[in-house]
């Protein structure tokens, strides 16, 4: 047990190779004991959500029926994304777990897949979307302290409501960024190893220690992805969460939810 | 009618009799060898090899090769070890007349087998072998480290081929190195032992 | 590696005499459990201290897996048949006699008499980087120690490589192949049967073993089915000695012809890839053909497309052609071109 299996290069240096691959299963029962948590919590121990303020209903009725939330360029590169990250989880750990087919191929084109959409996705994100609305904020950071500390029955001021992300979508994106970047910087060196119509292959590019940590960092960032999009799936589908997830399908979201959950002020509200 | 009751006197017939049980255990307990279970197929250490005619008891481990129970247990060391990766044919014996190299095989595999070595060729008064006979005559050898693995493959192959040709013989001693080179000279000396085997 | 260092690390060994005491060994054992046939693939890992398995599941003693019997008209010959049995039987020498010769090819007289034809079949590569354990991609790494700029690797793979550039050292095997056989295979929970093309598996599939068997499998038997039974055969091992060496390029083929033309054929290579490599489209432009140079130069040329040699190993594209080219023809009528 351990969580780096290490072996010697031909010069006698001990150098990482790769995870171990139990760790496939600490992800999965890591996520399904943050699904067994989250559920107890939000039976036994979460309070109702309050907000300090709140639009007034005349207000309401002057928005659009349906807010703007994902625009159809937003909601491809999701899919997209959604679909190569589950060909990539699913042919790199079924073999680990005695599934044989010809996992690489399905892996590295996926992988290209993926890339690409996320090149796309920081472009589109820099220049034509609202940049900052999916990072946390000054606000968002004073809330989360100020929810922490009415769970624990502390006085402290009602939130405010949330700009376009609430706090934890931000900080799963944040995740995602980091772990998805892991992925795939050592993901397109590791495409240099093999043999791929795109590029001359050259395993040489880097030394035995260097390649080794990134095989680690990949896997590392593999199976924390295996939790994180468990996580993901699980929030998505939660009954009160459709409300969200059905944007990302038609890519709005109900007025009356929006003025709930949303301040004006920090995300504006746009018909479809 | 059954006395459910537990009395004095029956709980100490009970014990008396689980105690004559579980001592009286060892006795039956055919299949265990110092407190190992012996699931099928297991083997066990004392185990009795026919090697040249002879019956002999020895001690071997499970992981020990023929050549070193024949060389190291049974003082039989004509048998050579050169390779001990079965790609020289010095440690070549008969197992059941047929040529095996004795350092890829498992001393448990030959259980019940007859092994023949080198020392077993000349007969008890002392007669040599007519193929080592024939290795006498024609000065078969040079360093000669290699010669009782080619005498026995030799011997084996004589067994299945008793008249063959040259090449034929080149072909049955094949799985036999001489780091002499001295293989023209061996294969008149082997031609010769296989003529001398057939008027023997 | 021609060091004696002492006999090998100990390890627990079971010679069950029944193929169900064996597979109820390999079941509780798992991943655990060697198995072993002849022993000498097996030997050359435990005493290098490569491999260091507690448990060695010896299958000499069982006398079900020994014999060539009749089958359907083919054959079936149990899995622990000695190669010496297999090319001496009279009906495989008669009807199969490709498989003979194949089996006959295969390394030294002591070898034949010990080893069997499931374990020619089943054994390991050769690549020596794999085989002095080095931490490659086949031991459970992440890198090919033969396909670098200084890799020796003339004994390595012109085609199939994914990421492992070894080859499947097996003589038996494409003589197998070309005759249609079938691998019986058994586990606790049943029997399959799997076709000789199929049990053999490429580094794309399993990088780390060379065959569809899986910890608790056992090859029980190979069963020859009659369809190739006296067809005529074609069988050359190209080496560098005559004794020991495992083929540098091996190829078998069986053909049966009317007239002048090639009504069906089989022809599989060996030495050229991670698995022994059926020539489906050389087999699928020969159907119908005449027997003649210009069918031959175009299978040859054909069974070289999508080769990708090393830096040692250009020579086998070449090899290759030829070899088929001379499968089809016969030796006296190939060129060396």
């Amino acid at each position: 047990m351990g969580i780096i299996e290490f072996a010697k290069s031909p010069w006698g240096q001990d150098v990482p190779i790769h995870i171990f691959f139990y760790l496939i299963y600490v992800a999965v029962i890591a996520g399904l004991t943050f699904f067994i948590g989250h559920v107890i919590w939000l039976r036994y121990f979460a309070k109702k959500e309050e907000f300090a303020d709140s639009t007034p209903p005349g207000e309401v009725a002057k928005l659009p029926a349906e807010i703007k939330r994902h625009s159809l360029p937003a909601r491809l590169f999701h899919w997209v994304q959604a679909g190569a990250m589950l060909t990539l989880l699913f042919s790199a750990f079924l073999p680990k777990v005695g599934v044989r087919f010809e996992w690489l191929q399905w892996h590295w084109i996926a992988g290209v897949v993926l890339t690409v959409s996320i090149v796309f996705h920081i472009i589109h994100a820099s220049f034509f979307m609202n940049f900052w609305s999916i990072w946390p904020d000054k606000i968002d950071i004073e809330d989360a302290g100020r929810r922490w500390k009415r769970s624990q029955g502390e006085k402290a001021p009602a939130p405010r409501r949330f700009g376009k992300y609430p706090m934890e979508n931000k900080m799963y994106h944040l995740a995602i960024v980091l772990a998805g970047l892991s992925v795939t910087l050592t993901g397109f060196f590791m495409l240099f190893r093999i043999r791929t119509p795109l590029f001359t292959r050259n395993s040489y590019m880097f030394g035995d220690m260097t390649n080794g940590l990134m095989y680690t960092l990949h896997g590392l960032a593999g199976v924390g992805l295996i939790a994180l999009i468990m996580i993901h799936v699980y929030f998505a589908l939660r009954p009160e969460k459709l409300k969200i997830s059905r944007s990302m399908v038609y890519g709005t979201i109900k007025r009356e939810h929006y003025a709930e959950h949303h301040d004006p002020k920090r995300w504006v509200a746009e018909a479809e | 009618m059954t006395d459910t009751k537990v009395t004095r006197r029956n709980a100490i017939k009970g014990v008396i009799a689980a105690g004559a049980v579980s001592s009286a255990g060892y006795l039956f307990r055919t299949n265990t060898v110092m407190g190992q279970s012996s699931a099928p197929g297991s083997v066990e250490r004392l185990i009795t090899l026919e090697v040249n005619g002879t019956t002999r008891r020895v001690d071997v481990m499970k992981q020990e090769t023929l050549a070193m129970t024949l060389r190291y247990k049974l003082g039989l060391t004509g048998t050579k070890l050169g390779c001990d990766r079965a790609e020289c044919g010095a440690c070549t014996v008969l197992i059941d007349d047929v040529p095996h190299y004795s350092c890829s095989v498992l001393t448990h595999t030959a259980r019940g087998k007859k092994i023949q070595t080198v020392e077993g060729l000349a007969s008890a008064d002392g007669k040599l072998h007519p193929v080592q006979q024939g290795v006498v005559e024609e000065q078969g050898f040079q360093c000669a480290f290699c010669m009782s693995g080619f005498l026995m493959a030799t011997v084996g192959f004589l067994k299945t081929n008793p008249n063959p040709t040259r090449q034929e013989m080149a072909h049955g001693v094949s799985g036999n190195l001489c780091r002499c080179q001295d293989y023209d000279k061996i294969l008149t000396a082997l031609m010769r032992g296989a003529e001398l085997s057939r008027s023997a | 590696m021609a060091v004696i260092r002492d006999v090998m690390p100990a390890f627990e060994l079971f010679q069950p005499a029944t193929i169900d005491d064996a597979l109820n060994l390999l079941d509780k054992h798992g991943s655990e459990a060697w198995v072993m046939a002849g022993g000498l693939d097996s030997f050359d890992w435990l005493k290098d201290r490569i491999k260091r398995p507690s448990v060695v599941v010896d299958l000499s003693q069982i006398k079900e897996l020994t014999g060539v019997k009749e089958w359907n008209g083919g054959i079936e010959i149990g899995a622990m048949t000695t190669l010496t049995d297999v090319v001496r039987n009279p009906i495989v020498k008669e009807k199969f006699s490709i498989l003979a010769t194949g089996a006959e090819s295969a390394a030294s007289p002591q070898i034949r008499n010990q080893g069997t034809i499931g374990g020619n079949v089943s054994q390991d590569t050769r690549c020596w980087y794999y085989r002095s354990g080095w931490k490659c991609y086949r031991a459970g790494g992440n890198t090919c120690f033969a396909d670098t700029p200084t890799a020796i690797n003339r004994e390595h793979a012109i085609m199939g490589a994914s990421r492992c550039v070894a080859v499947n050292p097996s003589d038996s095997a494409p003589a197998l192949i070309a005759l249609d056989a079938k691998m019986v295979i058994r586990n606790k929970s049943g029997e399959r049967v799997v076709d000789a093309e199929n049990y053999f598996i490429g580094p794309a599939l399993d990088i780390r073993r060379m065959t569809v068997l899986l910890p608790g499998d056992l090859l029980v038997a190979i069963r020859i089915p009659s369809t190739w039974a006296g067809a005529k055969f074609y069988f050359e091992k190209v080496r560098d000695r005559p004794v020991w060496d495992f083929p540098l390029v091996n190829i078998a083929a069986a053909m049966k012809v009317n007239g002048d033309n090639i009504e069906s054929i089989r022809m599989a290579v060996n030495g050229v890839a991670a698995h022994p490599v059926r020539l489906t489209a050389v087999e699928a432009s020969l159907v119908g053909k005449p027997r003649n140079a210009a069918s031959a130069d175009a299978a040859g040329q054909l069974a070289i497309q999508g080769a990708e040699p090393l830096r040692h190993n250009g020579y086998k594209v070449p090899l290759l052609r030829n070899l088929v080219k001379r499968a089809i023809r016969g030796v006296e009528e190939a060129k060396w071109a």
